[in-house]
């Protein structure tokens, strides 16, 4: 271990810690136990493990954009960082918030339900407030952009932990032709031969020379991949994984290099060695700092050389805490006292010899029935029998309840589990896809019986030799355990408490209630008391709460079972996860030719899907939309305006049964139209429902271009492809998107014609040579254009298909001529307002999927002579024909001065009472709404139950500040009803 | 995630593939010809099985083409991939390739442990 000394800042003080240190291990060597404040209770709390199952220790890093809950007991330091304790108000050592504690009772399980249940005004006035001020733990960081990134994998084999076990199925896959990866969480190989004392020689060699040979050989196999600092995270169907590598460990994120890279593999069999964690007892004030899990204690000493304290207490119910000892005893330390739930007889000989080799107190059959002291422990209570305690005086207690095999990668595979009793814990029984489980995952804890395990189990791989091996083991042999999940509490007080879930502040005595209170199955009881629902899901409890539970319930635990485990295994940043689909990455912007022109000329822009439309364009800095709206709209009835409309979609269908697929596809029918004609076209649903509309442009029956919603591009190409392969596939029809290969100008108002003429001057526009709904291909200087007469606003308009590589000159060359004609650029907004009208409809504005085109009196599109079109059929149905659906109509303020509002309802009532008591009957909403200025009065259309037959009557629109007001109903055609300027 | 096979592609993520709901229900040859209850079912009903399920999928972000899949929804596991207008194979032929947990939870969600020794 080197000896250069690393600084950082812990809550404002500056501590040295060694190289490699997480941050755990360095405030440990600074004998600093105090590291955060509970959930809840706002009680002290410490650092309980040394890895990536720690409820207390959760910092956050201030200088990585204050990254929050960040395991201390994980992250490694480095010079500079800063990291602050969570959940403190105002300080770590004086925190107001724990009065909590002594307002426990209204803390208890169901805590969160109850408040909603009153009593009234409690949850707004008292609940929120509190709960919002001093419960949930670290702030939100700061905005960062991630530089992480995605790496895909197809591989053989997937082994998931580099210790013991990891290694060993390593070695011997070494050599042979499976494309292996071998995913380590810590920044070294070896697990438990560098984390305890529990091997002494592994063919005579010390761990560490075995570690160090067995690494070499896997790195000269060329067919094993090893990666450290990765996090097996999520173990999907199909044999995919994902792994989360963190690339900056030790070190300062890089300002150029990703920090965190996010594996995705597909794998054809993964090897789950990812070992045990070992679970803690209940017992009261098992929370307070410094009582401590005891094969973590051994892992500070052994990986990080850090003594937490040279004479702790050990708790245990089981053989494992030998190896604890034995690691204190080398180092001259002396253990307080060793307390074992278990008869005298039936503790391990090994270890009875050691503690009387050292002199060191045995209290066998004896318990810790709790702890006390003030922000870290000062002594501990131990029954030693039925109704004698003794209190010891120590800063430090190991406590060990047993090992759980690691099995929540197992469980997300969806294998199930058997309860062991003879290791009490739950272990995997039956795969339900290539998994392998090898060592204590597999409930196996003997490590001389793991060599056997690993040959046979890894056997059926070809070319691979079984492997022998000598360990020569210290202490017991065998694993052996005796049941305890809580001791007997003994001090009533309310600072008294016996934690089961850490994290959450969830107390056995929360258990308890809620199986009283009829929580008695164990996924309802997780929900109520939230007990391991954190962010460590309860790794060194959730078992142990089962135990309580099934003690309650006088059940087996086998029979109360266990709760899902859900992936992630453990938390990870959203950047890993978000990968370089931040800001512009995270969708495709899409932008017209003419964009950099609508930038130039001051356009505020709105999102259409992906792409940037002109919403509308500022004349000034002042104008406001409303304004500039107001301005553009004016302008183009009285002159001339033109819109961007490049990003309508735009397909083209070829095939010599093109005409018979077009005319199922849409409503209309198009057989009778002529060639280079035009046709405003509506496409149904199955349902009878309008999906989308468009103008179809026929070349000839074999050749026909649409034009879709600038939304609905995509959707309208997989709709035709759908039924083209799926339901005709016999056709000969081909489609192909179209969109970018034009972009598209819309020329409108009564001077467009003018325009037309000056830019065109070889081009006849006249009515008689050109005339509505037609189109053309003309040359235009060194490109070709394609020019359709119509109209989206009601006034004579023109929209030009041109390639876009000559779309900005045009463009431009348009207002050149233009100069003298008041011709507007105009955007979105305008255009809703335009056609708004006209009572054209926008579909998905004015139709909402549950509206045919009979609800929009559009009958005359549908061609009822036509045998079939997709829809056709569902038009008939008895409930689509009912004359009292929701139809389309224009609405009018009887008072000319009031506007009406969108998506506001439409009611027959005179007046709303508030508050409103009984039920106000809704006849249907404004679906759109504008002040026409051409007008000078709001006009909007609406969708109202038997809307058709209320033309003419008077009914109430209701306002945001609970008015009404009253409006006629009229056809929805507010400006020229006979279309004479349009077609002009 | 699912590994799906297009028959034009081959072996690609799930994320790359639509699902289409289920397959092989005919488009009534002659709409008029059926009544309102025959043409809701074929708009509106699909099976839902636990088990094996005929199924669409489009290769969207691929190929673009749509093909027919056999998949167990208790276990996620295709059984079978084939192109549109092939014949179906049978059912019958997929009985035995179950490999649905054994231990599903009798009662509630989520008890994913062995119950019987
Ligand atoms: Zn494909």
């Amino acid at each position: 271990m080197s000896e250069h000394k690393i600084y950082f800042k812990f809550d404002g003080k500056t501590y040295g810690g060694n190289e490699g240190d997480t941050i755990a291990a360095a405030l440990l060597r600074n004998n600093v136990k105090l590291v955060g404040r509970s959930f809840k209770y706002h009680r002290p709390r410490g650092i309980y493990t040394c890895g990536i199952e720690e409820p207390n220790a959760l910092v956050q890093i201030i200088n990585e954009h204050n990254e929050p809950n960040v395991r201390a007991t994980v992250k490694k330091i480095y010079e500079g960082m800063v990291v602050k304790s969570q959940n403190r108000w105002p300080s770590l050592k004086r925190d107001l918030g724990s009065i909590n504690n002594i307002l426990s009772p209204i803390f208890s399980a169901g805590f969160y339900y109850k408040t909603f249940m009153g009593p009234k005004g409690f949850w707004k006035n008292v609940y929120e407030p509190l709960i919002r001020r001093t419960a949930g733990l670290g702030k939100p960081p700061r905005e960062f952009r991630s530089k992480s990134i995605h790496l895909h994998h197809n591989v053989d084999i997937v082994i998931v932990g580099g210790g013991f076990s990891g290694l060993l199925a390593a070695k011997k896959l070494a050599g042979t032709n499976y494309d292996v990866l071998l995913i380590e969480r810590e920044d070294s190989l070896g697990g438990i031969l560098k984390n305890t004392k529990k091997i002494e020689l592994i063919n005579d060699q010390n761990p560490s020379d075995w570690i160090e040979k067995t690494e070499r050989l896997i790195q000269n196999s060329r067919n094993i991949k090893v990666l450290k600092n990765t996090l097996m995270t999520t173990y999907n169907f199909s044999d995919h994984l994902i792994a989360v590598e963190d690339k900056s460990v030790g070190k300062p994120q890089d300002n150029e290099k990703p920090e965190l890279v996010l594996h995705k593999i597909r794998t054809k069999q993964t090897i789950l060695a990812n070992g045990h964690i070992e679970r803690f007892i209940s017992f009261r004030n098992n929370d307070l700092p410094g009582v401590m899990l005891a094969a973590s204690f051994e892992k500070y000493i052994q990986k990080y050389g850090v003594v937490p304290e040279e004479s702790p207490v050990i708790f245990t119910n089981n053989s494992s805490t030998f190896s604890l000892v034995k690691s204190l005893v080398d180092l001259g330390h002396k253990p307080k006292a060793y307390v074992d739930v278990r008869d005298q007889k039936k503790i391990e000989k090994e270890t009875v010899e050691l503690l009387n080799k050292y002199n060191i107190p045995l209290y066998a059959k004896s318990e810790i029935e709790g702890c006390e002291g003030k922000n870290e422990i000062s002594k501990v209570s131990i029954r030693v029998k039925k109704n004698e305690i003794i209190k010891i005086k120590t800063s430090m207690l190991c406590v060990s309840g047993g090992f759980n095999p690691d099995i929540h990668l197992f469980t997300q595979s969806k294998g199930l589990l058997k309860w062991d009793e003879t290791i009490l814990a739950f272990k995997p029984e039956k795969t339900f896809q290539n998994t392998i489980t090898l060592g204590s995952v597999s409930g196996n804890f003997s490590y001389e019986k793991l060599i056997g395990e690993i040959n046979k189990k890894l056997d059926f791989f070809e070319g691979i030799n079984d492997l022998e091996i000598k360990l020569n083991i210290n202490g017991p042999k065998k694993f052996q355990i005796k049941e305890l999940w809580e001791t007997n509490h003994a001090k009533k007080s309310l600072w008294s408490k016996s934690f089961i879930d850490l994290q959450n502040d969830v107390t056995t005595k929360d258990l308890k209630q809620a199986v009283l209170e009829g929580f008695n199955r164990i996924e309802h009881l997780k929900r109520f008391t939230t007990n391991s629902m954190g962010t460590d899901q309860g790794k060194i409890s959730s078992i142990n709460a089962l135990g309580i539970v099934s003690k309650i319930l006088k059940k087996s635990v086998s029979e109360v079972g266990t709760t899902i485990y859900r992936p992630p295994y453990a938390p990870l940043s959203f950047s890993a996860i978000a990968g370089r689909s931040t800001y512009e990455f995270y969708d495709p912007e899409r932008k017209t030719p003419v964009h950099p022109w609508h930038v130039k000329h001051n356009a505020v822009f709105e999102d259409v899907g992906q792409w940037k439309r002109p919403w509308y364009f500022k004349k000034h800095n002042n104008e406001s939309m409303e304004q500039a709206v107001q301005r553009e709209s004016k302008q183009v009835r009285e002159s001339a305006g033109i819109l961007d409309g490049s990003t309508l979609g735009k397909i083209e269908i070829k095939g010599k049964d093109a005409l018979a697929f077009v005319n199922l596809i849409y409503t209309n029918s198009f057989t009778k139209m002529k060639p280079m004609t035009a046709r405003y076209a509506l496409m149904l649903g199955e349902d009878g429902m309008v999906k989308d509309d468009g103008i179809v442009c026929k070349i000839n029956d074999q050749h026909f271009l649409t034009t879709t919603t600038t939304g609905g591009a995509a959707n309208v190409l997989a709709h035709m492809e759908e039924y083209a392969q799926t339901e005709w596939p016999n056709m000969n029809v081909y489609m192909n998107s179209i969109t970018e290969q034009f972009s598209t100008f819309n020329i409108s108002g009564p001077k467009a014609r003018t325009i037309m003429s000056r830019v065109f001057n070889n081009i006849d526009f006249s009515n008689e040579s050109f005339p509505f709904m037609t189109f053309n291909n003309f040359d235009y200087l060194n490109t070709k254009v394609r020019i359709l007469r119509a109209s989206f606003t009601g006034e004579p308009g023109y929209e030009i298909y041109v390639s876009p590589k000559h779309a900005l000159t045009l463009w431009e060359r348009i207002f050149y001529y233009s100069k003298d004609l008041d011709l507007v650029p105009y955007g979105t907004e305008t255009m809703h307002l335009l056609r708004a009208e006209k009572g054209y409809i926008i579909v998905g504005q004015d139709t909402d999927g549950t509206v045919t085109p009979i609800d929009l009196n559009l009958n005359w599109m549908i061609g009822k002579k036509k045998k079939d079109f997709i829809g056709k059929r569902s038009l008939t149905r008895s409930d689509i024909v009912r004359s009292d659906r929701k139809q389309l109509v224009g609405l009018v303020p009887l008072n000319k001065a009031y506007g009406i509002e969108e998506g506001q309802h439409v009611i027959e009532e005179k007046n709303l009472n508030t508050p409103i008591k009984k039920p106000v009957k809704m006849l249907g909403h404004v679906t759109s709404s504008y002040f026409s200025p051409t007008l000078n009065h709001s006009v909007a259309m609406a969708l109202i139950k038997g809307g058709n037959r209320k033309i003419g009557s008077q009914l109430y629109v209701s306002t945001s500040d609970l008015n009404v007001i009253p409006v006629e109903v009229v056809k929805p055609n507010f400006i020229d009803p006979k279309n004479e300027r349009l077609i002009s | 995630m699912l590994l799906i096979n297009c028959p034009y592609c081959g072996e690609r993520d799930q994320s790359e593939f639509t699902n289409g709901g289920e397959a092989h229900v005919a488009r009534p040859k002659d709409p008029d010809q059926v009544n309102d209850r025959e043409w809701s079912e074929y708009v509106f009903v699909r099976a839902n099985p636990k088990g094996i399920y005929y199924e669409r999928w489009v290769h969207t972000h691929g190929c673009k083409k749509w093909f027919n899949a056999i998949r167990d929804t208790s276990t996620d596991e295709i059984l079978k991939i084939y192109k549109i207008g092939e014949t179906p194979p049978l059912i019958k032929r997929f009985k035995n390739t179950l490999r649905s947990p054994s231990g599903e939870p009798d009662v509630g969600s989520g008890n994913f442990t062995v119950k019987k020794p």
